[in-house]
């Protein structure tokens, strides 16, 4: 297999995608909606490339694009170029003065402002929805279709069986999902709005909350480890460590003081 | 409305348990008929039912008891499928007198069985008369809609009670699937496919033969779809297949299924389509009841069971990987992998997934072999096309016509021509995905068929055809179809999500009125941008519409920005109506008709038509016999 890209020959394994052949080599594909680890989903479309196989050439996203035969991949000629501008420029409508879209905008000379701008918050990558549902919670998906589409739990509701994880915050390319613990629970704000709302732990120590209360078996069923031992905790990490240093001190280092103390008392009376 | 039981009790009958059996019943089913009995067909396809077919027919059951004939053998009245000549419903066919009655009512049916049944005589008013013709015409096979036609799949749609599998095997159902049972290889029938040169009717238009074929050399289960998932606005070609000819599909399907090997097949059918969902499922256990469908079918080992499916209504689920989607019990959304469904479709299995119309012509490639298919239609574009003809035409319905016919003949021949003394304009096909084509330019005498269409900026898909006259707008036109691709796009990706919010977004404004410079250029970046980018099949095409209004009525795009003036008078910011004093008769009609009171003036007298009181709503133009009402 014979793969050469932007001009020259790179290494490449049967079924690799364009986009892991061209990070492993160095040259650049910008992405939005894809992280390695995840299904390619294909949705922000701004990887696309230029692949010539069997002499016809044609447009594909390079995130989802399995290499199988000879091939020869454009990834920056000016047909890709305007289309990724007009992509973020689109993409600003929804919301415009977010970091990666800038940083991108100045890459492909993009007016983020020339499309007027829409009451939106998220960019539709939709990775939020395939983390969830990678680690096993299924809390959030894409919910409605056309411009309606959105990131949304079951029906909308407010929902008690997410795990609290973070992942959906920890993923979002321009911040649109925050974790809020308040009050004893912690909830995903999906748009200023609860999207899930689970309890958390109290310390039984400072009584201060801590990680949530959750069922971690279909999670762990998920991760292809059942049977692992639920997590029971009812002190705080912060309390855990204190108590574990005293422990430390009680058992080891306080018959010590106290022989040191006492050999210490018995010199003074010489 | 009157509801009649359709389906006849079968389950007397014996399963046909040998391939001999199946002739041996047909025999049976046509010495059973008389020949000379008088048959009056009456069309129950979708269009004719929302216009009372129904009442009628049991109108005409109950008229032929009630005339007590004292004959040897008693009218037959039969429900069928569509006649597909839509516009001129309720109809009604009477064979063998070769008798067609249109526009009919329930309390006809007395007189038609005293006049034309006892007394032999025909009733003139209830005859198609053309468009400017003095005369009726009074054989049915006469009638130019008819006789310009070249029927082979509809053949029997029309004929056959679709509710009785006995009709449809009097008429040669499943014949082929003996002939491929009994004489024919699983390779032996592909590559008569390839001979036949059948190209995928559902709109891309990749042979048939060569997806089988592809389909065929995977291993594992395979699966046979159906796709009748038809959304086009204006299209109902595989409406009116399913409801009027179901055993075609089934039949075809199931030669589909020997051929790729496989024993499991699904028809997707939208939910709005509620007489073709009856219509399948009925036929499927009456095909099953007789074993030729489901297990060991005619005992010859091979099984093949098909379900009905119904989706919910998303237009975007008649793409093929979306609809597999749908048919798993996902959301309908297309897939984002770069592989054939042929390779891993339903449920990554091999599936293979053709149109209704596609698998309905299998049967009579597979009886009359590949190369009469062939000899049908063009080098490229093999065998006949049905188009459903809609819009600015007389004669609206269902049409079939070999490939490669020109647009002439359809729109003047079979058409009958515009309607009201208009100018024929554009002529859309393909649907939303399609494009116009301008006709008073060059290509009224264009042959139909895929490569030439899609030369001209449209393409054919599945088949709908919508005729325009002068008074269409095309930059609301344009805007129409792109309003319906927003609606109907599944937004996943971001060309065709933002895309075409962006493209409705400008065409709203130039329809208003407010189009800016530049406006055309903006359309035309973001429209190949959206056809180049996009995810799925619905993206790809989605801007055509657009850009083949601007690539031919570019003039009237600019009018809309530069003069604001709509030539059309479609758009209401952008004209005003104005009576012309040395036309206007002042015989009042205008003025009588208008809701707004916006005319005035005295009998007699060239009436005026005060600008600040109308509300344009082409009451007067439409009525006015002079025309002398104006778009300025």
């Amino acid at each position: 297999m014979k793969i050469i890209m932007d001009g020259k020959e790179v290494a490449a394994e049967y079924g690799q995608t364009i986009f892991e052949v061209a990070r492993k080599n160095g040259i650049y594909i910008p992405t939005l909606c894809h992280v390695p680890g995840l299904e390619p989903a294909a949705m922000c479309r701004i990887c696309t490339v230029e692949l010539t196989e069997n002499r016809r050439t044609r447009l594909v996203t390079s995130c989802n694009y399995p290499l199988r035969q000879d091939a020869e991949i454009h990834t920056d000629t000016p047909r890709l170029r305007d289309g990724r501008k007009l992509i973020i420029e689109l993409l600003a409508t929804r919301c415009p003065d977010r970091q990666v879209l800038k940083e991108l905008g100045e890459r492909y000379g993009a007016d983020l402002h020339r499309f007027p701008a829409d009451d939106k918050d998220c960019i539709m990558c939709g990775l939020c929805a395939r983390v969830c549902e990678r680690v096993g919670a299924n809390v959030l998906t894409l919910s409605g279709r056309g411009v309606e589409i959105t990131v949304s739990t079951f029906m909308g509701r407010v929902v008690s069986h997410c795990i609290g994880c973070g992942a959906c915050a920890q993923i979002c390319p321009v911040n649109a999902i925050r974790i809020e613990d308040r009050d004893g629970y912690r909830s995903v704000i999906l748009k200023g709005k609860e999207a899930s709302r689970i309890l958390l732990r109290t310390c039984t120590t400072c009584g201060r909350s801590f990680g949530p209360v959750i069922d971690l078996a279909p999670v762990l069923e998920r991760a292809g480890e059942p049977g692992v031992p639920a997590f029971h905790a009812s002190v705080c990490p912060a309390c855990s460590r204190r108590n574990h240093a005293k422990r430390i001190l009680e058992r080891h280092f306080e018959p010590y003081d106290a022989a040191i103390q006492s050999f210490v008392d018995e010199g003074r009376r010489f | 409305m009157t509801s009649i039981s359709p389906a006849p009790d079968l389950s007397w009958t014996r399963k046909l348990s040998r391939p001999e059996d199946l002739a041996a019943y047909r025999n049976q089913l046509i010495a059973e008929q008389h020949p000379d009995a008088t048959r009056i067909l009456v069309c129950c396809g979708t269009g004719c039912k929302a216009l009372g077919a129904l009442d009628l027919l049991a109108a005409m059951k109950k008229a032929v008891t009630d005339a007590n004939l004292d004959v040897k053998v008693a009218p037959l009245v039969k429900r069928t499928g569509c006649h597909s000549f839509c516009s001129r419903g309720p109809l009604l066919a009477i064979q063998p007198q070769d008798i067609f009655y249109q526009k009919l009512k329930p309390s006809d049916a007395a007189e038609i069985v005293q006049e034309t049944i006892i007394g032999g005589k025909l009733i003139p008013r209830f005859l198609y008369k053309p468009p400017g013709a003095k005369h009726p015409i009074e054989k049915r096979s006469e009638i130019p809609f008819f006789a310009a036609q070249t029927r082979v799949v509809l053949e029997r749609v029309g004929q056959i009670d679709p509710f009785d599998i006995r009709d449809a095997i009097a008429w040669g159902a499943y014949n082929g699937l003996v002939k491929v049972l009994t004489e024919m290889k699983p390779k032996e029938v592909i590559e008569e496919m390839k001979i036949s040169k059948l190209r995928g009717r559902g709109g891309a238009g990749f042979p048939a033969g060569l997806k089988w074929e592809s389909c065929a050399r995977q291993p594992g289960r395979h699966y046979v779809i159906c796709n009748g998932d038809e959304g086009d606005p204006g299209a109902f070609m595989d409406a009116s297949l399913m409801e009027g000819d179901p055993h075609a599909v089934l039949e075809g399907m199931a030669i589909a299924a020997y051929a790729i090997g496989s024993d499991r097949g699904f028809i997707y059918v939208r939910m709005e389509y509620p007489l073709a969902v009856q219509t399948l499922s009925n036929a499927i256990r009456q095909a099953e009841d007789l074993g030729l469908l489901g297990q060991n079918i005619l005992g010859t080992g091979f099984n093949f069971k098909v379900s009905v499916s119904t989706g919910a209504g998303a237009f975007v689920c008649g793409e093929s990987s979306a609809l597999m989607s749908s048919l798993e019990g996902k959301v309908g959304r297309p897939r984002p992998k770069y592989i054939r469904s042929t390779e891993k479709g339903f449920r990554d299995s091999p599936s293979n997934l053709n149109n209704v119309e596609t698998y309905a012509n299998v049967p009579k490639i597979i009886l009359n072999g590949g190369a009469w298919y062939a000899s049908m239609g063009t080098e490229r574009s093999a065998g006949t096309k049905v188009f459903s003809l809609t819009g600015n035409v007389n004669n609206v319905g269902l049409i079939e016509v070999p490939m490669g016919t020109s647009l002439r003949h359809i729109v003047y021949d079979i058409g009958g021509g515009i309607p009201n003394r208009k100018e024929l304009k554009a002529v859309q096909t393909g649907g939303p995905s399609g494009g116009c084509i301008p006709i008073p330019k060059k290509f009224l005498d264009i042959n139909v068929g895929f490569g030439k269409l899609a030369e001209i900026g449209s393409i054919m898909g599945s088949g709908g055809m919508i005729v325009m006259d002068e008074n269409t707008c095309m930059v609301e036109v344009s805007r129409y179809f792109i309003h319906f691709l927003v609606e109907e796009s599944c937004g996943q990706c971001t060309p065709c999500r933002e895309g075409l919010t962006q493209m409705e977004r400008i065409l709203t404004r130039i329809t208003r009125g407010e189009g800016q410079e530049g406006d055309i250029e903006l359309l035309e970046e973001i429209g190949t941008f959206t056809n180049s980018f996009s995810l799925c099949g619905l993206g790809t095409s989605a801007a055509n519409p657009v850009l083949s209004t601007i690539r031919y009525f570019r003039e009237e795009y600019e009018e809309h920005i530069r003069d604001k003036k709509c030539r059309a008078g479609v758009c209401k910011a952008l004209y005003y109506l104005e009576i012309q004093p040395d036309a206007c008769t002042g015989c009042g009609v205008c003025k009588k008709r208008c809701p707004a009171k916006a005319v005035t003036g005295e009998k007699k007298e060239p009436h005026l038509i005060r600008q600040d009181l109308c509300i344009k709503c082409m009451e007067c133009y439409r009525n006015c016999k002079f025309d002398a009402i104006a778009i300025r």
